[in-house]
C-alpha cells in the first residue's frame, strides 16, 4: 500500500514538474550577458522576475574573446537567444543583414540617451539596439613614475608636445613611457589611434562616406605622431606589434610601462594585481590649441530576428533600460544621461573618463566598415614594421579604402 | 548479374548521404559566389572585388611560401627521424613515444604556447638568448618582416613532422632485412643503405604522406590565426585566413565564397599536377 502511495505521489510530482517546465518555456527569455556583467545580471534577474512573475530569465555568460564570431554564428543559425549584449559598432552589421529586430517601439525617452551612442545603432532611420553602456578611452599613467621623472602629476601634459616630452622622460632603464598598440584585434588600434586623427582635424573617410581621407595632410601628421612613439622615439615597448589593450595593461601592472591608453574598465584589475600603483588618469593629449577626442565605445542590447520570445525580450529591455537598472548593470558609464546621477559614477578616479565622454564620437557607419578598419590597421602595421613611411603607407591604405567605398 | 545491382542498391543510401554532405556545401558555396547579399545573381562581381584587393595576391604568395616551406622541412625532418628511430638503441620505445607528442598536442594549445615562447617581452626564447649574451636586444620574432613567416613554418614543421616520422617508420619496418644484409656483404656503409635501399623502398609512403601534408597546409588556419591573425601588415596572411576574415569578420559571405571557389580550383590544380607527375613516374597504382 505504501508503495502504491509513493508511486502515486511520484506520478503527481512528475506531472506537476512537466506542467511547470511547460509554463516556463512559454515565458522564458534567454539572455547572453558578457562574463564581466553576469554577476550583476543575476541580481537584476531576481528583481525582474519578482516584477514579472510570468517571465523566466535564463542568463548565459559570454566571453569577449571570439564573441563577434560567436554572435554571428548564432544569429545565422536561426536558433539565437532572445537578448544579446553586443558592442555598438557590431550592431549595424547585423541590421544590414536583417539579423536583428528594430527596437524603435522599445526605447523610451530617446533624448535622455547619449546622442553618439544612438547614432551608432541607427541604420536607415531605424534603431537596431538599445545602448546601455558608453565609455571613452583616456590615458592611464603611473603617478609614482611621474614623480620619479620629475613631472608634476597635478599638472599633467595636455598637448602633443608636452606629452611626447613626458613620455621621453618616463622612458629609462627598460621602462617605456607610453605604450601604443600594434597587435591583437583591429579595434584595439582603431580606438587608440583614430582620435589623434580627429583631434588634428583629419578624417578616415569624408562625412558623406564617399571619399577616403586617411592620406590627407592632417591625418598623416597625426598618425606619424602616434606611430613615432614606437618607430622614432622608442617610448613604446619592443613588443608593441604584439600588444593589444590587455597586453599593455599587463606591462603597466608589471611597471614596465608608465602610461597607456585605456578605459575605466582596467582600473579594478590594476588595483587588484598591483595595489602599489597609484593610478593617474589623464586626458588624451591634443594638438596645440585643439581639443581631446575619443571614439565612443560601449555595449547595446539587441534582439535577434530568430529569437523565440521577442515580446518578452522587449519587456526585459524596457525594464533594464530604467535609469537605476542601467546604472547598476553597466561596467563603465550608462548610456542614459539621467543614470549618471547615481553615486557610483561620482568617484574621483572616474572624473577624467567622465570628462572625455563629451568628446566621444561614433565610428563611421558603413557596410564595409570592418574591411575599411582592417585596411587602415594594415597600413599602421606597415609603418610599425618599417615597410613603408607614413605617407606611402596611408596612400596605399586610402586606395584600399576608396576601392571598398566605391563597391 | 544480380550481384552487381544488389551491391549498388545497398550502397545507395550511403552514397546519397555522402552526396548531400559533400555536394551540398560545394554547390551552395558556388551559388553564394555568384550572388549578392540579397541573393540575386551578380555574375563575376564578387570575383572582381576579391581579385582587386591588395591582400589577395599577397595572401596567395604567402600561401605558396607557407605550403612549400612546411612540406620540405616536414618531409626531410620526419624521414630523418624515422630512419634514426628505426635503428636499435637503448630506450628506443620511450624516444618514439616522446617524438609523437607535438602531433598529439591540440593545435590551438600548441599555437598559444608557441606564441608565448616567441613573445618579444616575456618569451622564453628571447630570455634564453639574451641571458647568456648570445644577442643583445630581444628579437621581435612574430613582428619582424623576415622572421614571422619562418617562425610560423617552424611551428607547423614541429607540429607535423612526427606524423611523417610515424608513417615512414611503418614503411621502414616492412623492408625485408635481407636486403640490408646483402648490401652489407657487399660493403655498403650506413649512407649507402639509406640512399640505395631505405629511400627507394619507402618512397611510396613519402609520396602519399606529402600529398596529405600539401592538402593540410593548404587548408590550415589554426596556428597562424591563433598567433598573428595573418598580421603584422598581412605578412602571414594565407588564403584560408583571408577567406575566414572576409566571411566571419567582415560579413562578406559572397566574396568569401568567391575566394573559396578560386582557391578550391587552384588547390585542385596543384593536387592534380602532383598526382599526374607521380603517375608518370609510376608511383601511383603500383
Amino acid at each position: 500500500m505504501a508503495k502504491i502511495k509513493t508511486l502515486a505521489m511520484l506520478a503527481a510530482g512528475v506531472s506537476c514538474l512537466a506542467l511547470a517546465s511547460g509554463a516556463a518555456s512559454a515565458g522564458e527569455v534567454t539572455w547572453w550577458s558578457p562574463n564581466f556583467n553576469v554577476e550583476r545580471a543575476e541580481e537584476l534577474k531576481v528583481k525582474f522576475e519578482a516584477a514579472n512573475p510570468d517571465i523566466t530569465l535564463n542568463i548565459e555568460s559570454t566571453t569577449t574573446n571570439g564573441l563577434p564570431q560567436r554572435i554571428l554564428t548564432t544569429l545565422r543559425s536561426g536558433s539565437a537567444p532572445d537578448l544579446i549584449d553586443a558592442q555598438h559598432p557590431w550592431v549595424t552589421g547585423y541590421a544590414q543583414n536583417d539579423l536583428v529586430l528594430p527596437l524603435d517601439d522599445v526605447i523610451e525617452d530617446r533624448d535622455d540617451y547619449n546622442k553618439a551612442a544612438i547614432d551608432y545603432v541607427t541604420y536607415e532611420g531605424k534603431l537596431w539596439g538599445v545602448p546601455y553602456r558608453i565609455e571613452a578611452l583616456a590615458v592611464l599613467c603611473n603617478r609614482g613614475h611621474f614623480e620619479e621623472a620629475g613631472l608634476d602629476p597635478e599638472n599633467p601634459p595636455a598637448t602633443w608636445a608636452e606629452f611626447l616630452d613626458a613620455a621621453q622622460k618616463l622612458t629609462h632603464d627598460g621602462r617605456s613611457g607610453f605604450a601604443i598598440t600594434g597587435g591583437g584585434e583591429v579595434g584595439n588600434t582603431i580606438f587608440r589611434s583614430v582620435p589623434f586623427i580627429w583631434e588634428n582635424g583629419g578624417e578616415l573617410v569624408s562625412a558623406d562616406g564617399k571619399t577616403a581621407e586617411v592620406n590627407g595632410e592632417k591625418a598623416v601628421e597625426a598618425i606619424k605622431y602616434w606611430t613615432d612613439m614606437y618607430t622614432e622615439y622608442g617610448v613604446s615597448p619592443a613588443s608593441t606589434l604584439e600588444n593589444d589593450g590587455t597586453a599593455n595593461r599587463r606591462l603597466f601592472i608589471a611597471e614596465k610601462v608608465s602610461c597607456y591608453q585605456s578605459g575605466q574598465f582596467d582600473i579594478g584589475s590594476i588595483q587588484k594585481e598591483n595595489p602599489a600603483i597609484d593610478i593617474l588618469p589623464i586626458m588624451t593629449p591634443h594638438p596645440e590649441g585643439g581639443n581631446p577626442s575619443a571614439i565612443l565605445g560601449g555595449w547595446s542590447w539587441v534582439i535577434p530576428s530568430s529569437a523565440k520570445n521577442p515580446d518578452d525580450a522587449k519587456t526585459l529591455i524596457k525594464w533594464l533600460a530604467q535609469p537605476e537598472n542601467m546604472g547598476f548593470y553597466t561596467d563603465t558609464f550608462p548610456a542614459r544621461v539621467s543614470a549618471m546621477d547615481l553615486p557610483r559614477f561620482d568617484e574621483p578616479i572616474l572624473k577624467v573618463f567622465g570628462e572625455m565622454l563629451p568628446y566621444g564620437r561614433p565610428l563611421p557607419n558603413h557596410p564595409r566598415w570592418v574591411q575599411i578598419a582592417q585596411a587602415y590597421f594594415d597600413g599602421v602595421q606597415r609603418i610599425l614594421i618599417g615597410e613603408q613611411d607614413v605617407q606611402a603607407s596611408m596612400d596605399d591604405a586610402a586606395s584600399d579604402i576608396q576601392r571598398l567605398l566605391d563597391q | 548479374m544480380p550481384g552487381r545491382h544488389t551491391g549498388l542498391l545497398f550502397a545507395l543510401p550511403a552514397l546519397f548521404v555522402l552526396a548531400l554532405l559533400v555536394a551540398y556545401p560545394i554547390v551552395y558555396t558556388v551559388i553564394l559566389s555568384v550572388t549578392d547579399l540579397g541573393g540575386s545573381f551578380n555574375g563575376t562581381e564578387n570575383f572582381r572585388n576579391v581579385l582587386a584587393a591588395r591582400a589577395t595576391p599577397r595572401a596567395f604568395q604567402n600561401t605558396l611560401w607557407w605550403v612549400g616551406g612546411s612540406i620540405v622541412f616536414q618531409v626531410v625532418l620526419g624521414t630523418a627521424t624515422a630512419i634514426l628511430l628505426n635503428r636499435d638503441f637503448f630506450g628506443r620505445s620511450t624516444v618514439r613515444a616522446i617524438a609523437v607528442i607535438p602531433w598529439v598536442v591540440p593545435g590551438i594549445v600548441a599555437a598559444t604556447t608557441w606564441a608565448w615562447m616567441f613573445h618579444t617581452e616575456f618569451g622564453i626564447i628571447n630570455y634564453m638568448l639574451t641571458g647568456p649574451g648570445i644577442i643583445d636586444e630581444p628579437v621581435g620574432w612574430l613582428t619582424g618582416r623576415h622572421t614571422v613567416m619562418p617562425a610560423m613554418i617552424a611551428i607547423n614543421v614541429w607540429k607535423l613532422f612526427p606524423f611523417v616520422a610515424i608513417m615512414v617508420l611503418a614503411g621502414l619496418q616492412s623492408i625485408p632485412k635481407d636486403l640490408y644484409e646483402a648490401a652489407r656483404m657487399d660493403g655498403a656503409t650506413f649512407w649507402d643503405e639509406v640512399r640505395y635501399i631505405t629511400l627507394p623502398q619507402v618512397r611510396p609512403v613519402i609520396v602519399a604522406v606529402t600529398l596529405l601534408l600539401v592538402i593540410w597546409a593548404l587548408n590550415h588556419i589554426t596556428t597562424i590565426y591563433a598567433i598573428t591573425r595573418g598580421g603584422p601588415a598581412n605578412l602571414t596572411l594565407i588564403t584560408p585566413i583571408q577567406i575566414f576574415r572576409l566571411g566571419f569578420e567582415s560579413f562578406q559571405f559572397n566574396e568569401a565564397a568567391a575566394l573559396s571557389v578560386m582557391f578550391f580550383m587552384v588547390a585542385m590544380v596543384i593536387v592534380a599536377l602532383y598526382i599526374r607527375f607521380l603517375a608518370s613516374e609510376g608511383e601511383i597504382g603500383r
